[in-house]
């Protein structure tokens, strides 16, 4: 059907659209800049060292026994150092010297002195400190610990004789042994893109600006262009979605006395018996457990009820779709919208809990609708793609309901990530809910913005799904008809 | 006569076939065992066959023919329900198809807001439902129940209601299969001429009807329609009696 656009805007309607698009982007870069703040311009060491699991004990650190171990580290702002002890389990006493040098220049990075008599065995001291050491990135250092304790009473470091990387070296006394030393070093390295941000936010205006030019001028000539098309799509269609939205909204607490409430209630129950069920029988240590659960729930209940109802949108709907002409996208769009209502509602009983459990608001809030779009465009993706192949092959319900099952307990919503074997644990890499939720879960529990490669992985998830569902939704639409 | 009028719809060389075959295929299993075994085998059925016409600003146009010559498939290509095989249509101005009254209805809605829901899938504004509203409820005599669910409707108040919400339009191009008389005596006459009223007033109308007196009293011009062919096309009366005989 073609139909002239052209009389849908007029030109000064058009430039002021255009206007507002910019300005929203201005916003939105400097409310970036300062929401995200610190995560944008450092992040965890990619080079932090684990301790390694303790073997043997070092040696008794008595007067004049010294433990040197030299390593390296691909830090780029060091800021602690820790040490895992043993007591030979027995009181001990004395003073405990910890120093760390570079050995460039020999000069004395940090140092700690610890009381043997507050030591108990395996306990992990840590030496800090304040302002980050930015000049040993990938430069020698020596740690070296010594005391004053005698014989008997005095603690030791304790080693894996086993672990290795290279150019560490373990000697006691000065003379080398074979293993590592049980300790870490843990810093921060800066964020490349967070050092360009501005360059960054300032190409990419300039792209959108000329984009935009473009498609004004081409406008002015009387040609189409997608974004022309969809704005006046939106503008045609805004009122029958907004009917069908409130349509699928009422229908889904018809004649229920708690109506709108159960959007409410139902991921709260949920939270409640995984709570029990979990924290009674597997005891899962996860600090802010509840908060942990619901966030989790909340993003996987959305992710179910939107796709599901996507998938059978267009069957749904085949009484309308033969008589009168409609977009066919608008079917699959309004479940994902009104899904997404249902998903703002459930999002009230995740702060209560929140606050409940002692967490207060930070600015990372509000970071959350960026997450929340990114999610409702890979349930459109996934829900086209879903009510496109559901119109040809009706197996489809049964296998997502199959599949739903599978993927969430591939999600770790109610379990901590590291329980999963090393076998299975890739499998969260290829799976968008797993960020998805570990966004919320950071702005929720840590009250950070997570890393900007985390905006960068999620965008274009959602991104991806979106391009590729309404690729196939589009071949196959003038199809539909036929099969429905 | 015709050449100083602009045309509204273009039909330009317009096929539709479906494809036959023997058994749908609606499940996975079906369409793996049925293509290893070779079978899926499929009739074209050709329900339009290099369909061409213009229809001009303001005219009515009718279409006849029996049973399966093609006439709704054509109505169904032409609202952009049906994409066709070959060929394309070309519109220029809003349509509103009265095909089947009352398919957007959603039973567990109030017929108010059903008024809304049926308006904006029929391609209304908000303003324009805002501001036509009670128009639709007066003529639909339905009263205060317009605020129960429309699942307790009889079918001949539900029946008014769609008709009421459909009718109240001034579109640029309608499509009608069938003038539709809904309703008890009295509303079926109310019904009629307002159809009538629609049709007469100036827009353009595209009409399928079995009923000759209908498209005699109706129609500028009329398109006879044969086995998805056109058959013949031009000045009602003579089509008309052609058709008769």
């Amino acid at each position: 059907m073609k139909q002239k656009m052209n009389e849908t805007f007029n030109k000064a309607y058009l430039k002021k659209l255009f206007l507002g698009f910019l300005g929203i982007y201005i916003l939105l870069v400097i409310a970036f800049y300062f929401l995200i703040g610190y995560q944008l311009h450092f992040r965890p060491s990619r080079g932090n060292l684990e301790i390694p699991t303790a073997e043997s004990v070092t040696v008794e650190l008595t007067q004049g026994t010294v433990v040197e171990q030299v390593f390296a580290v691909e830090i780029q702002r060091l800021e602690s150092i820790q040490i895992q002890w043993g007591t030979y389990m027995r009181a001990n006493a004395g003073t405990i010297h910890v120093e760390l040098y570079n050995l460039h220049d020999q000069s004395l990075l940090m140092q700690q002195t610890l009381d043997a008599a507050t030591i108990s065995d395996g306990m992990v001291t840590t030496m800090s400190v304040d302002t980050p050491i930015e000049t040993v990135y990938m430069v020698p250092m020596l740690l070296r610990i010594y005391s004053d304790s005698l014989p008997g009473s005095a603690v030791t470091p304790l080693m894996s004789a086993t672990a290795e990387e290279d150019g560490y070296t373990l000697s006691f006394n000065g003379t080398q042994v074979q293993g590592m030393l049980c300790f870490s070093a843990s810093g921060e390295d800066y964020i490349w893109t967070g050092l360009h941000y501005w360059e960054f936010a300032i190409a990419f205006g300039l792209i959108i600006f000329v984009y935009l030019m473009i498609v004004y001028w081409r406008w002015r000539c009387g040609k189409h262009s997608v974004l022309i098309n969809a704005l006046s799509a939106i503008k045609k269609y805004r009122f029958l979605i907004k009917q069908l939205v409130s349509r699928d909204f009422k229908a889904k607490y018809k004649r229920s006395i708690l109506g709108v409430f159960w959007s409410f209630l139902n991921p709260l129950l949920t939270m409640i018996v995984q709570y029990i069920v979990f924290s009674n029988l597997f005891r899962f240590d996860i600090p802010y457990y509840p908060v942990y659960l619901l966030s989790g729930i909340v993003v996987f209940n959305y992710f179910s009820e939107a796709c599901g109802m996507a998938l059978s949108s267009i069957i749904g709907n085949a009484t309308l779709i033969t008589k009168v002409y409609v977009p066919k996208y608008i079917y699959p769009l309004t479940r994902i919208l009104s899904s997404l209502v249902n998903l703002l509602i459930s999002m009230i009983p995740l702060f209560i809990v929140t606050v409940f459990s002692g967490l207060y608001p930070t600015k990372a809030y509000l970071l959350i609708p960026f997450i929340l779009v990114c999610l409702a465009m890979f349930c459109l993706g996934l829900g086209m793609l879903l009510s496109a192949a559901m119109v040809f092959f009706r197996d489809i319900q049964f296998l997502w309901g199959v599949l739903t099952m599978i993927w969430m307990y591939l999600t770790p919503i109610f379990y901590p990530e590291n329980i999963l074997p090393d076998e299975v644990a890739w499998v969260l890499k290829f799976n968008p809910l797993y960020y998805f939720i570990g966004f919320l879960r950071s702005c929720v529990i840590d009250g950070v913005s997570p890393e900007p490669v985390v905006y960068v992985q999620c965008f274009l998830i959602a991104l991806g799904v979106l391009a590729v569902g309404a690729w196939v939704f589009k071949k196959s639409q003038d199809k539909f008809v036929l099969y429905l | 006569m015709m050449k100083h009028k602009k045309t509204i719809i273009q039909i330009a060389d317009v096929s539709m076939r479906f494809r036959m075959t023997d058994d749908r295929i609606m499940s996975l299993k079906e369409f793996v065992t049925k293509s290893l075994k070779g079978k899926i085998g499929h009739k074209d059925f050709w329900a339009l066959k290099h369909i061409s016409f213009d229809i001009y600003k303001g005219e009515v146009m009718g279409i006849i023919g029996r049973n399966g010559s093609g006439k709704s498939t054509l109505l169904k290509v032409i609202s952009g329900i049906l994409k066709p095989t070959q060929g394309n249509v070309t519109c220029h101005g809003n349509i509103v198809p009265m095909l089947e009254l009352g398919s957007g209805f959603d039973q567990d809605l109030t017929g108010r807001e059903n008024i809304f829901l049926n308006g904006a899938i029929l391609g209304y504004s908000e303003e324009f439902l805002n501001q036509k509203y009670e128009e639709i409820l007066a003529f639909s005599e339905l009263g205060e129940f317009i605020d129960v669910p429309i699942r307790n409707y009889s079918s001949g108040m539900m029946m008014r209601l769609a008709f009421s919400v459909a009718t109240v339009v001034n579109p640029q191009i309608l499509i009608v299969d069938e003038i539709l008389a809904v309703g008890d005596e009295a509303f079926q006459a109310k019904s009629r001429a307002r159809m009538m009223e629609l049709m007469s007033g100036g827009t353009t109308v595209l009409f399928v009807s079995h009923d000759l007196n209908q498209i005699k009293d109706m129609c500028d011009r009329v398109i006879w329609l044969d086995h998805g062919e056109i058959k013949m096309q031009g000045k009602t009366a003579e089509v008309c009696e052609q058709y008769v005989l």
